[in-house]
């Protein structure tokens, strides 16, 4: 499957979907979405040090979306034939609710100005063979540098494909991409001993970007399985926590941004609501959304509904300054349209959301900060649970250290509890330095006090 | 399908396998005083795996067509044998199973059939705006109800030969509290493999929500528990995930080929005289685990896997790759989650057999600890370090429950925490049926026991 092959499947595809919609509409049904999401992909998997297993897949999936008096049905479906039976399916779904909401519209057509195409013809020229290569050197890596470390699984994969948005409303937005990416998942054994699990992974937009993103990935990963590996329990204490990267994103920041989402709002289950313009954080943190740089992994012209995107600033020193709509949430907040925001894909309704998170870097360097007095905890991941609502979060820290006097000591068996929104406020300092988080958003470390660290062993 | 899928294998001689997966699923939402979503899912096709030159190759299609099923088949030859020169640990065949041979319909396929599309939305609607009348402290509450209808044919060129079908509904209720400026969530889901009497056997759609709606805003009122290592019951629910997650992860074949704590202790004491922990393909004691199958992705029986046996290690799970490996006969865990998947070792229903003591019993013995229950999300680890997170903790003083207590994540070493097990309970319940395990691929399981009282490090103030 090349780029030519994939542009003649959307070019086509396009006049089908057109022709099901005017079908539809000639039918009585006059609000209808379909999004196309095509894909093919090539892959390579790794188990315990080892190649597992060589795939090949393809796939169309369509999410059609049928609004019939405030009432909306949704159907899912990859059966390219029975397309038009299944609008009539979600019209039926549609018809058999008795909640209208005069609010739930598709969206008019809106101009799209950002124009993506990440798609780099120099990926036809690869296939398995290439992917296997790719196993071949991360398994020497394995073995000439990490030989502690066990690959649980990995993967190498060479996908491409598009997305297509049409609507009865006049919407046709289109996007192709392709890409390399590669992940990898396992622990450091030593004899008896065993290391908690850590995992890294890379993509990128061509041979050379992927290349040198996933050796740097690799080796990453290797340092903290080997980090783990002689992890030891620690007593429980009161004090800092050191967030790198990953763990900013994936855990702490995560709950702030579902408490932006408008149907959060709407619904009465954000603390954010009402705050727009107050201060909310410290004013160390700022954060925008832009899904607009075509450098980043992730970006695009367009959103789940098919309106453009935008830049967006989202806390500016501390202070609040956006929601995320999509055309529904928009039209409930009294808002005149979404502002690019429906997250989701085919097999999705439109949700809220962003992009592409930024978050700006510190004044701090982030060295100095395993360099401070006292306790802290570098906390490499959290395995734990995370409450939306109230903010609450706990989980057990892995691949840790424990920051006294300058030494680095890895930990084991240490939980820790917080609030999201608090932890907000106490943030104490953030780092110049960061790390592109997906190849997509920039964070950079951040240091945190006044946490409850609990351990295993007697104070 | 068997016809169509043993067709295409009529000319082969390598080792290759043919699973045909129709899955539909229908959700419905209801929050608000309105149905907020309705949605059909389908997805069909035919996976294709290979066994060739010692190497596994996989490839899918969504068209149900002889020549697309043949052309995926040489696709996945291709991939076997482009890859075969970098695996160093080539499989030299797969050892016989109990393999599946027949039809195998499921029950409650017909109840659910029959019952309408409105007769779902009502119940969603209803139940939701009768939750809100509850407390003026409520300030949403959401009402799902979900099914999984789905049909899989197997067929291997070495003998399996099956088609079956099944479905899984669930129902689940979530709301939020808020007062004085908190915010506190409370929910409770079930779910079931079988019909509509099986999935409202024990409780009712209200009785589900009223419990969701009382954990949020009981625990309005309520402060974290002192962290630290705790004397703790777990309830079924609570003891569904910690068998699930802080053991049965660990004794999956594949990552005990890994370097999983688990790997070499088959024969091993890892548990107190009091633990037996089984997993199974069918649904043991009664009817309805939600992870219940009746053949597993490689077209194998699956077996009732006695994991520990009083306290010793004894078994494994595995699919036929790794059964071959350890000499011994695949348990039938191998499961795919859709027809593009590679099947994987996975858990079915897990559980502890019960003991002979009564709730009441192991509360009035414990002194000082905590009441554990309802289960939110969980993970385990290589090392055999496990979290799972709670809703709710109920100190326990001097033989009697007390105040409850915000739940949080609990933590602890599986064999350590399994060792620990001093008190087992006679009361047996399959309590994790609702939801998905995720290992690279979702997966309905279910999990349970007895109440349990062991010790565990509780995070907290």
């Amino acid at each position: 499957m090349d780029r030519g092959a994939i542009e003649k499947r959307l070019s086509d595809q396009k006049d089908l979907l057109t022709n099901l919609i005017s079908k539809a509409k000639s039918n009585g049904i006059e609000q209808v979405e379909i999004y196309s999401s095509y894909g093919y992909s090539e892959d390579v998997s790794l188990e315990k040090n080892d190649l597992n297993n060589c795939t090949a897949t393809e796939e169309n999936m369509f999410g059609i979306r049928v609004i019939h008096e405030g009432n909306q049905g949704f159907l899912i479906s990859n059966h390219i034939p029975s397309l038009y039976t299944s609008i009539e399916e979600a019209y039926q779904l549609a018809k058999s609710q008795s909640t209208p909401d005069p609010d739930l519209v598709l969206p008019e057509t809106r101009p799209i100005t950002n124009q993506f195409d990440t798609y780099d013809s120099s990926l036809d020229t690869m296939g398995i063979e290439d992917l296997v290569s790719y196993a071949k050197e991360a398994l020497g890596w394995r073995n000439d540098l990490y030989d502690k470390i066990n690959i649980d699984s990995g993967d190498f994969s060479l996908s491409k494909g598009y997305k297509l948005i049409v609507s009865s409303k006049g919407v046709m937005a289109h996007e192709l991409g392709a890409e390399l990416s590669a992940s990898v998942m396992g622990m450091g054994v030593d004899g008896d001993l065993v290391g908690s699990f850590d995992y890294d992974s890379a993509s990128g937009f061509t041979k050379d970007q992927f290349q040198s993103l996933w050796k740097k990935a690799f080796h990453n990963f290797g340092d903290k399985c080997m980090g783990a590996l002689y992890a030891k329990p620690t007593t429980g204490f009161q004090g800092k926590v050191l967030l790198p990267p990953d763990a900013v994103y994936s855990f702490f920041l995560g709950l702030f941004i579902g408490s932006l989402n408008g149907t959060s709002l709407r619904k009465g289950k954000s603390k954010m609501a009402g705050k727009i313009g107050e201060k909310v954080a410290s004013s160390l943190l700022s954060i925008w959304d832009d899904p607009t740089n075509k450098g980043f992994m992730g970006s695009t012209g367009f959103d789940r509904e098919g309106m453009p995107t935008s830049f967006k600033k989202v806390l500016t020193e501390g202070v609040l300054e956006s929601y995320f709509y999509n055309t529904y949430e928009a039209k409930k907040a009294k808002l005149p349209i979404s502002n690019g925001c429906a997250t989701g894909g085919a097999q999705s309704l439109p949700g809220c959301g962003p992009k592409q998170l930024q978050i700006a870097p510190g004044n701090a360097n982030k060295d100095e900060f395993f360099k401070l007095p006292g306790k802290t905890l570098f906390v490499n991941r959290i395995s734990g649970t995370k409450d939306g609502a109230s903010g609450d979060f706990s989980g057990v820290v892995k691949g840790g250290y424990l920051l006294e006097g300058g030494e680095k000591i890895p930990v084991r068996e240490v939980q820790i509890v917080g609030n999201a929104f608090d932890a907000l406020n106490q943030i104490e300092a953030i780092s110049k330095e960061g790390e592109l988080i997906g190849e997509s958003s920039f964070v950079p470390y951040m240091l945190l006090d006044g946490f409850t660290i609990t351990g295993v062993m007697e104070n | 399908m068997r016809d169509l899928l043993k067709e295409c294998l009529s000319e082969e001689s390598g080792f290759v396998e043919l699973r045909y997966h129709h899955k539909e699923s229908r959700s419905f939402f209801a929050e608000r005083g309105r149905v907020e979503s309705t949605a059909l899912r389908k997805r069909t096709g035919v996976g294709v795996r290979v066994l060739e030159s010692g190497t596994w190759g996989f490839a899918s299609t969504s068209e149900i067509t002889k020549a697309s099923i043949q052309n995926a088949m040489q696709i996945a030859k291709k991939a076997a044998r482009l890859s075969s020169a970098l695996r160093k640990d080539k499989i030299p065949n797969l050892p016989k199973a109990n393999f599946a041979v027949g039809d195998f319909i499921g029950k409650g396929i017909e109840d659910f059939r029959s019952r309408s599309v409105e007769e779902k939305l009502k119940m969603v609607l209803d139940i939701q705006n009768e939750a809100t009348r509850h407390s003026n402290k409520l300030q949403s509450v959401g009402c799902g109800y979900s099914e999984i209808y789905e049909e899989k044919a197997i067929v291997t060129t070495d003998g399996a030969n099956s088609f079956f079908s099944l479905v899984r509904p669930e129902f689940r209720v979530s709301a939020v509290a808020k007062d004085d400026g908190k915010l506190e969530s409370g929910s409770h889901s079930i779910g079931v493999t079988g019909g509509w009497d099986c999935l409202f056997r024990s409780q009712s759609p209200s009785q589900i929500s009223e419990e969701a709606c009382k954990t949020a805003v009981d625990l309005l009122s309520s402060e974290l528990p002192l962290g630290g290592l705790s004397t703790v019951i777990l309830s079924p629910s609570i003891v569904g995930l910690l068998v699930h997650e802080a053991i049965g992860h660990t004794v999956e074949a594949d990552f005990v080929l890994s370097g999983s704590v688990a790997q070499g202790k088959i024969g091993h004491r890892v548990g107190s005289d009091l633990v037996t922990l089984c997993d199974s393909g069918a649904s043991e004691f009664y009817e309805g685990a939600g992870g219940t199958i009746p053949v597993d992705d490689e077209g194998v029986i699956p077996t009732n896997t006695v994991i520990i046996k009083n306290g010793i290690l004894s078994s494994y799970l595995h699919n036929r790759e790794t059964a071959e490996r350890f000499g011994v006969a695949p348990t039938g865990s191998a499961r795919a989650w859709e027809y593009g998947d590679v099947p994987l070792i996975r858990m079915r229903n897990t559980f502890l057999l019960p003991g002979d003591s009564s709730l009441e019993e192991m509360i009035a013995n414990t002194k000082d600890g905590y009441y554990l229950d309802g289960a939110k999300n969980g993970q385990a680890d290589a090392t055999g370090e496990f979290m799972f997170a709670v809703q709710k903790a109920y100190r326990i003083q001097n033989g009697k429950i007390t105040n409850l207590l915000k739940g949080v994540t609990v933590s602890g070493l599986a064999f350590d925490v399994l060792q620990n097990v001093d008190m087992v309970s006679k009361e047996f319940k399959w309590d994790l049926g609702s939801g998905h395990c995720g290992k690279g691929q979702p997966a309905k399981v279910d999990a349970g026991g007895p109440y349990v009282r062991t010790k565990v490090l509780l995070g907290g103030k």
